[in-house]
């Protein structure tokens, strides 16, 4: 870890000094090359020294990416850190075609109907307490004090919905990492996917309904309409895709992360540009692909952990660059409030809803749903470009609430699967 | 969405030249084309905002962080060639003759270009010289793809091969001294805050190739191994960019300074390289062939007096490269004729120098030397044939893991 923690400084102090050389021209170039090269080798070093720590790398990235970021040091503009927003398109969609190859139909058949229901009740009564929650905090919350209690109320339910999210890429992550095998990490791995299928919904339709909020009425056949082709589509592209994908890899069988990521980057931009959800065309694409044939959705798997490390230290370093630690300061509180209150309310409808005949989810799987990643990254991301007006101050408020998640999430997950009794090995390099 | 738009082109394109619609028995000129990527560019030509207009100039604003990427790549792999080990084997001689052919086509083109681009801009005579030399170093480059493609398939003696890809590599230098210049000379309001912005890139390529250096001496993942690599070359080419020097001097003095301190890992950095290499260059050509102004008409007046220029430089030169190599290098008879095809680098540095130098003489710069090299690499063909026709060919078994030299 010592060599990690040197690199790290020469390369925050090579930052220093490009930092201080730029004052003294008179014009600045475009920094978008600077700060993605400065925010990869920053990620992967901090990554390294965070996972000596004992903690995730992903927390490794976040942090640093805020310390050399615009609103800390300052050695990366900000227009450098807006610059990468591809990126973070890109990164969504390649966490979601990973997350999807994990969605297999034995899978489904076996868990599903039971799935469902927890996470029917678990997303429900997370979703009540912080909308709860939210709405009491309208006058501190600086992005909802301005607005009428109509707007507010939708604006709430909205970021209720992003804060209701879980992690799959995370609880992937943690599942390799020990190679926890068995009917608890399988429930745990089928309800964090599945939850957030089921955010996607609440979150088209809650968007929908801020939409109408903020434009003067509610066109029900409209949002209906939208919400149908955001899901439908997406899924009908993805499938679309997911053909592509094994056309190529049963034709062409090589570059194959080459390929992935440029497919990724196609859904992403594509998908926004058709007013579809890059994140939902990804899941879709995996899960056909992996059902269709499982060894090309390991294929895949294999692949994307080549191609994902860069850009997932990127997406995150990125993320953490882009949080304003000015506004943190008037959101902090709040978001430490929602942090407890969802975990709260995690806790209690699993206790509570989880099904009797196995003791173990009844006591941890609780823990296995507090990690907030990519996801939510991406739909904080999505509120913020949807909603210019108030949408990067909740921006800021869920990437506070995700820099908390992400310090306690991935240990608590840990610490799910080793009391269920189904980690066998503890030794495997972790990729979060 | 440009961004969106640039790649979905490429997959296009690349689709289509490794297609068969693109057979070499049907479209040998297509098919060249296609092989050394300057249909790339000429698709980027089509597109770009003076013809198609499919991507607009402020689309190719936002595209600025690809540019000095690719540039900054470029010049850290030409850094990487520059091993100080092998160049200190190389007798004296063949650095004569890689400055005979390369000087000669500078001086054949740059000093006859002065007037008429003076004439036809308006401009100082300090930017007139300034752009005249980029035009000379343009010239002077070559690319020994030719060569090495015919030697891998047996159709030429392999020592000779290897002979002119080594004289079109060291060519490279007097291409990027010149640029060097020529940023000296029109980047700033005056040379001694032009040499300072040069020298600053330099420094700044030395430190990161320093850097580098020491970010991936203990790795031993590959995917870790490539991150680092990938991560470094945009921290040169971006921090240049962000600084306003040039991307490819920067990247030149990191891959240098990668080779003179990486040790061992210099080859593993040069091979994950290796694997971007092609990609980055296609996007590059095709980004600058996006830039082109189409209905320059005093461009397109240079253009025959560049080409054929050049041309003429590099037949005189190659003979002159010839008489002083002596039998230190073992190179065809008409080797001149192995030296038309001018290759990528050219394309890089009339890129830079646009991106440094703004304004209508070094965009004029630009559209002569894309449409030039256009022309020269179908020229090439017709010449290297006079080449293979005039030596004897000793076939040799092909040698894998040789590169192409540009």
């Amino acid at each position: 870890m010592k060599g990690a923690v040197i690199r790290l400084l020469l390369l925050v102090g090579l930052l220093a000094i490009i930092s201080r050389a730029q004052v003294l021209r008179a014009d600045a170039g475009t920094p978008v090359t600077l700060a993605a090269g400065a925010l990869l080798l920053c990620g992967l070093f901090a990554g390294k020294v965070a996972k000596g720590l004992g903690l995730p790398r992903l927390t490794g990235y976040l942090l640093v990416g805020v310390a050399v970021g615009p609103y800390a040091l300052g050695f990366i503009p900000n227009a450098g850190v807006k610059g990468l927003e591809l990126v973070k398109g890109l990164a969504v969609s390649l966490i979601a075609l990973v997350a999807g190859t994990e969605l297999r139909l034995g899978l489904i058949r076996r868990v599903g109907t039971r799935v469902a229901l927890l996470c029917a009740s678990v997303c429900g009564v997370t979703f009540l307490v912080c909308f709860g929650a939210t709405f009491a905090l309208k006058p501190l919350l600086p992005f909802l004090s301005a607005l009428s209690v109509p707007q507010a109320l939708a604006v709430s339910a909205l970021v209720s919905t992003v804060v209701v999210s879980f992690s799959p890429t995370v609880t992937i992550a943690i599942v390799q990492e020990t190679s926890a095998r068995g009917a608890f990490t399988e429930f745990l791995m089928a309800l964090v996917i599945i939850g957030d299928l089921f955010v996607m919904v609440a979150f088209a339709l809650a968007a929908g309904v801020t939409k109408a909020s903020f434009g003067g009425g509610l066109d029900v056949t409209g949002l209906l309409g939208s919400v149908g082709w955001e899901l439908f589509g997406s899924v009908g592209v993805g499938c679309v895709l997911a053909v592509v994908v094994l056309v190529y890899m049963r034709g062409v069988k090589q570059e194959l992360p080459l390929f992935l990521v440029g497919l990724s980057f196609a859904a992403a931009e594509g998908g926004s540009r058709l007013h579809l959800s890059p994140l939902l065309v990804a899941l879709a694409a995996g899960a056909l692909i992996a059902n269709l044939d499982e060894h090309a959705g390991e294929r895949i798997h294999q692949a994307i952990q080549q191609a994902g490390l860069p850009v997932f230290a990127l997406f995150f370093a990125a993320a953490g660059a882009g949080l304003k630690l000015d506004a943190l300061v008037t959101v902090g509180p709040a978001a430490m409030l929602l942090v407890a209150l969802r975990g709260l309310a995690i806790w209690f409808s699993c206790r509570r809803f989880a099904p009797a005949d196995d003791p173990r989810l009844k006591q941890f799987l609780w823990m296995g749903l507090i990690s907030q990643a990519g996801v939510t990254f991406g739909l904080a991301a999505l509120v913020s470009r949807t909603f210019p007006s108030f949408g990067p101050q909740v921006e800021v408020l869920i990437v506070a609430m995700i820099t908390a998640h992400e310090l306690v999430g991935p240990v608590l997950t840990r610490r799910a699967l080793a009391a269920s009794g189904e980690i066998r090995t503890d030794e495997a390099a972790g990729t979060a | 969405m440009q961004a969106l738009l640039v790649f979905l082109s490429i997959a296009a394109l690349s689709l289509l030249a490794s297609s068969r619609a693109l057979d070499a028995g049907r479209f040998p000129a297509l098919a060249r084309l296609a092989a050394s990527g300057f249909l790339f560019l000429l698709v980027g030509v089509l597109l770009g905002p003076s013809m198609a207009g499919v991507l607009s100039t402020r689309n190719l604003e936002g595209m600025r962080p690809v540019m000095a990427l690719g540039l900054g790549t470029a010049g850290v792999i030409l850094g990487l060639n520059l091993e100080p080990r092998l160049l200190r084997l190389l007798p004296r001689p063949v650095y004569s003759a890689a400055l005979a052919h390369a000087g000669t086509a500078f001086f054949f083109v740059a000093p006859a270009l002065v007037a008429p681009l003076l004439l036809t801009s308006g401009r100082s005579l300090q930017a007139a010289v300034g752009a005249a030399a980029l035009l000379g170093a343009a010239a002077s480059l070559s690319s020994g793809h030719f060569a090495v493609l015919a030697y891998r398939s047996g159709r030429m003696d392999r020592a000779r091969g290897l002979g002119i890809a080594l004289l079109t590599m060291l060519d490279d230098a007097v291409g990027l001294g010149v640029l060097a210049l020529a940023l000296v000379l029109g980047a700033a309001t005056n040379v001694g805050e032009g040499l300072g912005l040069v020298c600053l890139a330099v420094l700044l390529g030395v430190m990161c190739g320093a850097l580098l250096a020491f970010l991936t001496h203990a790795l031993k993942d590959l995917a870790e191994l490539t991150t680092v690599t990938l991560g470094g070359v945009a921290l040169v080419g971006g921090a240049a960019a962000y600084l306003r020097v040039s991307a490819l001097l920067a990247g030149v003095a990191c891959g240098a300074t990668l080779a003179l301190v990486g040790g061992r890992t210099v080859e593993r950095v040069a091979r994950a390289l290796g694997r971007v290499e092609r990609p980055v260059f296609l996007v590059l050509v095709f980004l600058v062939g996006c830039g082109l102004h189409a209905r320059d008409w005093a461009a397109w007046a240079l253009v025959p007096g560049f080409v054929g220029l050049r041309f003429l430089g590099k037949v005189l030169g190659g003979k002159l490269a010839q008489r002083l190599v002596g039998s230190a290098l073992e190179l065809p008879p008409r080797l001149g004729y192995a030296l038309v095809a001018q290759g990528g680098l050219a394309l890089c540095l009339v890129a830079e120098y646009g991106m440094l130098v703004p304004g209508g003489l070094s965009q004029r710069v630009l559209d002569v030397v894309v449409v030039g090299a256009v022309v020269n690499e179908l020229l090439a063909g017709p010449a290297f044939r006079q080449v293979l026709e005039q030596g004897p060919t000793r076939a040799t078994q092909p040698a894998p893991g040789v590169g192409v030299a540009t």
